[in-house]
């Protein structure tokens, strides 16, 4: 069972004890990819972990390579100073990971280690300390992914921070520059040597998922890493979230209510702007948007389900001028919103006021505190932890129709956001948010498509009945997991709110004007109601 | 305690009231809750939607429908009543050959009767064609025609060529029977067979790659723990292997051994660099994996990197009677009854009686009725939300006087499928199955466990260990207060129940309109024979 905030007296989690994972592989081979990957699921389920990278600390200390000596990478003699300056570097670098290791559970030593000596060395030294140490092989046969990898990750990403090269190469023709590239890493080709050392455990990684070899390797949380790197692939695609249309009782878990017209509107609305944004993101990558399925995944709510109709009835062949795009609908009964349980029907106004012991532990801790039988964000993950490694799985490009507390969630994990701020989240109807998967990361933004009824939380009004007495269109009782702004810790004092509202979220580099970079918790994206 | 007592409130009442004063209200397109303002009588506040009220069968009928839904051709189901039917997800794309691999006595029966019960629990169609049973029913047909064919170990030496012919014929023969299965809808095919040479193995991939989206991955199993297949082995001799029949345990042994000397002869270990396999070494403790991709085949590595074989049972009880169980109510998150909590003060001397000074984990769920069970046990407790009782919806509270009272017709749609049927607002036994999936990850994993658990949850766990089709699931008898114990066994699972002498209610509910359900035997001895030709 894995789950955030999982924890135990000695911090370690599995009886796994601790982990060293080292990265074996020639540069642009996706070892950075899968370590970041590996990273957001571990901590995801709780694990504490971190990913050193030996390029990075050797940047950070030294700088970039015009400050190194001009034998630092080449093969053959090197000066003493070099050697100096190498060694100094490694043991920095290591330093880090034993300094990690006092508290924490499992390090990924994102490097090259291309030779058996290297590894070993490495190796020998973790595990004569007690750590476990496995190999992580990544190897491409593939020369278009390496091509990939070099031209999206090493040359002209737009991912400020996970550029490595970028600045060396900037203004230089990309062919040139990829051409200077291959001639780089030319030198580790002839050095490398595979893992061939079947002493230690070791898993090699073909070609970023398409292929896994695993060799020596024991126990539980090694086998859950083993199944999560089974599930990950980097092919390019996109993940949309959207909240489900507008039902005729918005706060009811029980009633299971169908859309309401504003809904059915909503949900057309969904379909024109998603399929349109869709079909120029594809054909800006060269692919016929006809051809090319979407998934859609729904919760077993019948709103969410119905909220994917439209794209059904686009779909059909028999539709005048043929089918507008190529879908297939699944229903995911593990997405069902969070379960309000006795809290069901209430407004958060009223659960305070009926509840108001349970509603003070509630916004003390708003991830792990259950309502009397309801779910808490913590058991709302656990149960959707086997739809993240199909998420992983999926190669498709995928729209998920979902309720806020479940967008929440899996956004949290595509973002590598801590547990903690998973109840903070806004997540407003009317908000298409798009994920597509980066060399380092994700990079996400909120495209803001649709106004009205219901839209966001109307704090003037909070009641459905307007002091005069006429229905409050722009509100609708959502309960306390399920409403557009999320649940902040109480202890939060309204400047740190405001800091983390301003603040855009590290993986957000720049952006286009058009969309909005996501925030961890948005009021960032006022609304042009 | 009393905290959590204070949560448990009868509001029949209070909600009838509230719903004629709120009916009024309802006219309002877009439905909803209103502030009642405070309720002195209680200081909770009931449940606004259920099926025992009038709230929500006025609306249904209030429901003017949604535009689509009446220009739709074929319009999205309608939204009434308590819930409806769901349908089996679709796995018609999965479509795998599961070849063994590996010499007699190591274990690969034992791992595809595993792998079959778990895919099968989870709705796979999944069917073992064992060479072994197709061999053994083809003789017999032959001995009842007159002609007896010898199958001592000289039978699998490979120098007799025309038993060697033979053999191949069945493994292939098997193989061709499996694709047949699996090309009419089944989704994995385990063919159980030794495979053990390389010529073997490429046959079987060449053959399958001629079939279009059907995969072949090997299964290897290895065994060099000397205890375990001597374990094997004098289970195979002493369990009534039609192969033995008239042959004394020692005999029957070194002709076993033999037999497994001609196989050691020929037997090459997968070093195929194209092959998709997975190589699992003293079941469980080692796993290789190679070239494995898809998701289902993911999940059937992760699935045998957690079995282990080292002997434990599983307890499993229902939580003592509660208060909702006398007044024949369902849901609910009620305390225990007088006779409920004199069951949990004896279930740790049961317990006790039964694993001495073994160690054992208790998992309850959320609910205080499984954790007042636990109360009284010494180990170590865990809770569980995945483990907390089928969700019903909108009939939460009721009993099932008052359901069919209230919506009759969908009452007796769900006796017709109850293991489909999803509660509004709830969900369905299947919807409970792929709940307890992680659950039954972590129970491979475990050794001694007993499980507080409640009727619904624990009818999902006992299929798994027994192997019983989904139809039934549902009315698997679970009886309150009565401790059963499920000791894993080579082919299936031992069961022992004890029942603790405290009066309780009768919660069971036979399927109505049917004949009563008969449970299979458990069978935890191995088969010898194929299916289709049985006797």
């Amino acid at each position: 069972m894995v789950a955030p905030l999982y924890t135990t007296a000695s911090g370690l989690l599995f009886h796994a004890g601790k982990i060293l994972v080292v990265t074996v592989g020639l540069p642009a081979r996706g070892k950075t990819h899968i370590s970041r990957a590996l990273e957001r699921y571990l901590r995801w389920a709780g694990v504490k972990t971190t990913v050193i990278s030996l390029g990075d600390y050797r940047r950070k200390t030294i700088g970039g390579a015009q400050r190194l000596p001009p034998d630092y990478f080449t093969l053959g003699e090197k000066t003493t100073d070099t050697e100096a300056l190498r060694k100094k570097c490694l043991e920095g670098c290591e330093q880090l990971i034993w300094d990690f290791f006092k508290d924490g559970q499992v390090v990924i030593y994102d490097a090259n280690n291309g030779t058996a000596g290297q590894r070993r060395r490495v190796a020998e030294k973790f595990a004569s300390a007690g750590i476990h140490v496995i190999f992580l092989e990544s190897i491409c046969d593939d020369p278009s992914i390496i091509e990939r990898n070099i031209r999206s990750v090493k040359i002209s990403s737009p991912d400020v921070q996970s550029s490595r090269l970028q600045w060396q190469y900037r203004g230089w023709n990309p062919d040139k520059a990829v051409e200077d590239y291959y001639r780089r890493i030319k030198d580790h080709e002839k050095n490398y040597e595979p893992v061939e050392e079947l002493d230690w455990p070791h898993i090699r990684i073909i070609n970023v998922g398409e292929k896994i070899l695993v060799n020596a390797i024991q126990g539980y949380l090694q086998s859950r890493i083993i199944f999560f790197l089974m599930n990950i692939h980097n092919r390019p695609r996109t993940i949309y979230f959207a909240r489900s249309g507008h039902s005729l009782i918005e706060h009811s878990y029980k009633a299971d209510a169908d859309l309401s017209d504003v809904g059915w509107e909503y949900a057309e609305k969904l379909r024109d702007f998603v399929l349109e944004r869709r079909e120029k993101s594809l054909k800006q990558r060269g692919i016929d948007p006809k051809g090319s399925r979407l998934a859609i995944w729904t919760s077993a709510r019948r709103r969410a389900h119905h909220t994917a109709w439209p794209f059904i009835q686009a779909a059909d062949p028999k539709n005048p001028g043929g089918p507008r795009c190529n879908v297939r609908v699944i229903e995911k009964p593990q997405m069902s919103e969070i379960n309000p349980g006795v809290w069901d029907g209430l407004t958060p106004e009223q659960a305070r006021k009926y509840y108001p012991q349970e509603w003070e532990r509630f916004v003390k801790d708003p991830y792990s505190f259950r309502a009397p039988r309801a779910e808490s964000y913590h058991d709302l993950s656990v149960r959707l932890e086997p739809t993240l490694i199909e998420l992983e799985r999926q190669q498709e490009d995928l729209l998920i129709i979902g309720h806020a507390s479940v967008i929440r969630c899996l956004l949290a994990y595509l973002i590598g956001l801590p547990a903690s701020e998973i109840p903070a989240i806004e997540v407003a109807r009317g908000d298409l948010y798009e994920v597509v998967p980066a060399s380092y990361g994700v990079e996400s933004h909120a495209l803001h498509f649709w106004d009205g009824p219901g839209r966001r939380h109307d704090a003037d009004h909070p009641h459905e009945l307007t002091p005069d007495g006429t229905p409050n269109q722009n509100n609708f009782y959502e309960n306390y997991a399920e409403d557009t702004r999320g649940k902040r810790k109480a202890t939060m004092t309204e400047e740190d709110a405001e800091a983390i509202r301003n603040a855009q979220h590290p993986l957000d580099g720049g952006s286009s004007p058009e969309p909005t970079p996501m925030t961890s918790h948005g009021q960032a994206t006022p609304a042009s109601t | 305690m009393a905290e959590r007592n204070k949560l448990y409130y009868s509001t029949h009442e209070a909600h009838n009231a509230l719903d004629r004063v709120d009916v009024e209200l309802l006219r309002v397109k877009s439905a909803s809750a209103h502030d009642y303002g405070d309720t002195p009588s209680s200081p909770n506040y009931p449940p606004v939607f259920r099926a025992g009220g009038s709230r929500l069968k006025q609306f249904d009928e209030s429901q003017v429908g949604s535009r689509i839904m009446s220009q739709s051709a074929t319009p999205p189901r309608s939204v009434v009543g308590i819930g409806g039917r769901v349908a089996k997800p679709d796995y018609s794309e999965a479509k795998i050959v599961l070849a063994m691999v590996g010499l007699p006595a190591r274990g690969k029966s034992y791992l595809s009767n595993k792998l079959m019960r778990y895919l099968q629990w989870l709705e796979y169609d999944v069917k073992v064609f064992n060479v072994g049973q197709l061999r053994r029913s083809r003789a017999r047909q032959k001995r009842e025609q007159g002609i007896n064919e010898n199958h001592s170990a000289d039978y699998f030496s490979n120098d007799n060529r025309e038993a060697t012919r033979s053999r191949e014929q069945l493994a292939q023969d098997s193989l061709e029977m499996l694709i047949e299965w699996l090309k009419a809808g089944g989704n994995v095919g385990i063919h159980d067979a030794t495979n053990s040479t390389k010529e073997r193995r490429t046959k079987i991939k060449e053959r399958v790659e001629r079939e279009k989206g059907i995969v072949v991955i090997f299964l290897e199993s290895v065994c060099d723990d000397p205890a375990v297949i001597a374990a094997n082995v004098a289970l195979k001799v002493s369990s009534g292997d039609p192969d033995y029949k008239d042959m004394s345990p020692e005999t029957a042994e070194a002709d076993f051994l033999r037999r497994i000397q001609a196989y050691e002869k020929v037997y090459e270990t997968i070093t195929e660099p194209d092959l998709s396999y997975l190589r699992i070494k003293n079941v469980g403790a080692q796993v290789s994996v190679c070239r494995i991709h898809g998701y289902l085949q993911s999940r059937i590595a992760f699935y045998l990197m957690n079995l282990h074989l080292k002997p434990r049972s599983i307890f499993v009880s229902r939580h003592g009677e509660s208060q909702f169980n006398v007044e024949g109510k369902i849901g609910g998150d009620a305390p225990l009854s007088e006779r409920g909590l004199a069951y949990a003060k004896q279930l740790p001397n049961l317990i006790k009686d039964n694993i001495g000074d073994a160690s054992l984990t208790v998992w309850t769920s959320t609910l205080q009725r499984t954790i007042q069970t636990a109360e009284n046990l010494p180990y170590h407790k865990l809770t569980w939300k995945s483990l907390d009782e089928l969700d019903a919806g909108v009939c939460d509270g009721m009993t099932y006087e008052e359901i069919e009272h209230a919506y009759p017709e969908d009452f007796v749609n769900r006796d017709e499928d109850k293991f489909n049927y999803r509660y509004r607002g709830g969900e369905s036994y299947r919807d409970v199955v792929v709940r307890l999936e992680p659950v039954i990850m972590e129970l491979e994993r475990q050794e001694n466990i007993l499980i507080i658990g409640h009727q619904a949850i624990l009818r999902c766990l006992y299929a798994y260990f027994h192997n019983l089709p989904q139809a039934d699931l549902p009315y698997i008898k679970i009886p309150l207060h009565t401790v059963i114990k499920l000791t894993p066994k080579a082919y299936g699972c031992d069961e022992e129940r004890y029942t603790l002498p405290i009066g309780a209610v009768d919660t069971h509910r036979p399927k109505p309109k049917s004949t009563q359900l008969v449970i299979p035997p458990s069978v935890s001895r191995r088969q010898y024979y194929a299916d289709s030709e049985t006797k």
